[in-house]
């Protein structure tokens, strides 16, 4: 047996931002919705929110601060940063350059971000595996961070109820290895569904100007304007049911698996009733598809390593398992693959 | 059907005695949580998927099975 250099996930640590908005909070606002309900429906009881003056890095720079406090890995050890964000700092230079600097991460080192929402964690995964089996580099840091919570009408519950700030940083080297640790991988894009999950105006297509802040209701009685996120929950609905189960069909047939073999189905804490339709369609029993986003809401492309990190946190990968990840969303995006994971070393 | 109108019935959050084709959507909620939740429950029931804005224009229940009926053929 032949061992080649293989990406692997060597530790994962996140930052959730002080402030909490509470579902008590949010049912004094809208009417018709008590904390029970929202709790039933999302699963969510808490998000955290960014302040006033904290942007998605910010909360990327404090993930990495956890990560290197952790002693498995350094900032001397990382020599490329990939930083996958929707709430850049600037229109330009790219935040993940910042970042280098901010960490005091070598300059011989690379540095990109990704626009990519829940999808973006699997994505970067997989650039993390070429950079690092093509020998291009050798400790990765993968950094997820978002702020939703700056887009978001303050009277619109069908988003606001959902999304929490929050960010991740995963740290990916090279080990010797027979077998592969990360991968296969499957991906999918359906840009028409683009305008189901959006904010609308800001830049280059559509900039601010009075119409697009002009607030607007919607027929379930929220506010917002175009400057601030919108969903279509249905639309998203509809393709999740559709494509998630076949991209898994594929990850698990390109890898010549069952369902079975999977430990843990890792998929991308959306809501619960997504989550609850997605495993009742997959028939997976509740054990398997972890539902982990009661204590922070649905941090987009944080929302996997969220998981993946309280699961390391409380030994669930004392020994070697198997696990699928699934992110899907806004683009439509989606992108799927398989982590052996094991910790301990 | 009895599972469907169980479930249509936890959606709506009425009585399952008052579920009927006739039963009009108009009289509750029929919000885009209630049309997501029915989309989801569709597919669990009878593992089609309805489209979002055809489930907003339902105006009772009947017209959700319509939906579901031509979409089997």
């Amino acid at each position: 047996m032949i061992q080649k250099i293989h990406a692997k996930v060597i530790d994962i640590a996140s930052y959730l931002p002080d402030s909490i908005l509470e579902n008590d909070e949010l049912a004094a606002i809208y009417p018709d919705w008590s904390a029970g309900k929202i709790y039933e429906k999302t699963g969510i009881k808490q998000r955290h929110i960014a302040s006033k003056d904290q942007t998605a890095a910010d909360l990327a720079y404090l993930a990495a601060l956890n990560l290197f406090s952790r002693n498995k890995v350094k900032a001397e050890n990382v020599d490329f940063i990939i930083l996958c964000t929707q709430s850049p700092d600037y229109i330009l230079p790219t935040s993940s350059c910042l970042l280098q600097n901010r960490l005091g991460i070598s300059k011989n080192s690379g540095a990109l971000d990704i626009n990519l929402g829940c999808s973006g964690y699997v994505y970067g995964l997989s650039l993390a595996k070429g950079l690092i089996e093509t020998g291009a580099a050798k400790c990765v840091l993968l950094l997820t961070a978002d702020t939703y919570s700056k887009f978001i009408h303050p009277m619109d519950k069908s988003v606001r109820t959902l999304f929490g700030d929050g960010a991740t940083a995963t740290a990916i080297t090279g080990i010797k290895s027979v077998d592969q640790f990360i991968g296969p991988f499957v991906f999918g894009t359906e840009g028409n569904g683009g305008l189901n999950l959006i904010v609308e105006a800001g830049l280059s297509r559509s900039p601010k100007t009075d119409k697009t802040a002009l607030e607007v209701f919607d027929s379930s009685g929220n506010i917002r304007c175009k400057e601030n996120l919108y969903m279509n929950g249905a639309e998203i609905m509809e393709f999740t049911l559709k494509e998630v189960p076949k991209a898994m069909a594929t990850l698990l047939e390109k890898k010549g698996c069952k369902k079975d073999d999977v430990d843990y189905f890792i998929l991308h804490q959306a809501n619960k009733f997504i989550l609850d339709a997605l495993r009742k369609k997959l028939k997976i029993s509740e054990a398997k598809l972890p539902i982990f986003l009661e204590h922070c809401g649905n941090t987009v492309s944080s929302s996997i390593p969220i998981v993946l990190e309280h699961m390391l946190n409380n030994g669930i990968f004392g020994n070697e398992k198997k696990l699928m990840l699934v992110g899907f969303g806004v683009g439509y995006s989606w992108a799927g693959c398989l982590l052996n994971f094991k910790i301990g070393e | 059907m009895n599972e469907f109108y169980e479930g249509m019935a936890e959606v709506l959050e009425v009585d399952i005695d008052q579920i009927s084709p006739a039963f009009e959507l108009q009289n509750i909620d029929w919000n885009s949580l209630a049309i997501v939740s029915t989309i989801a429950l569709v597919d669990e029931c009878f593992d089609v998927l309805l489209n979002g804005r055809l489930l907003d224009a339902c105006k009772t229940i009947s017209d959700i099975e319509n939906l579901i009926a031509a979409k089997k053929d």
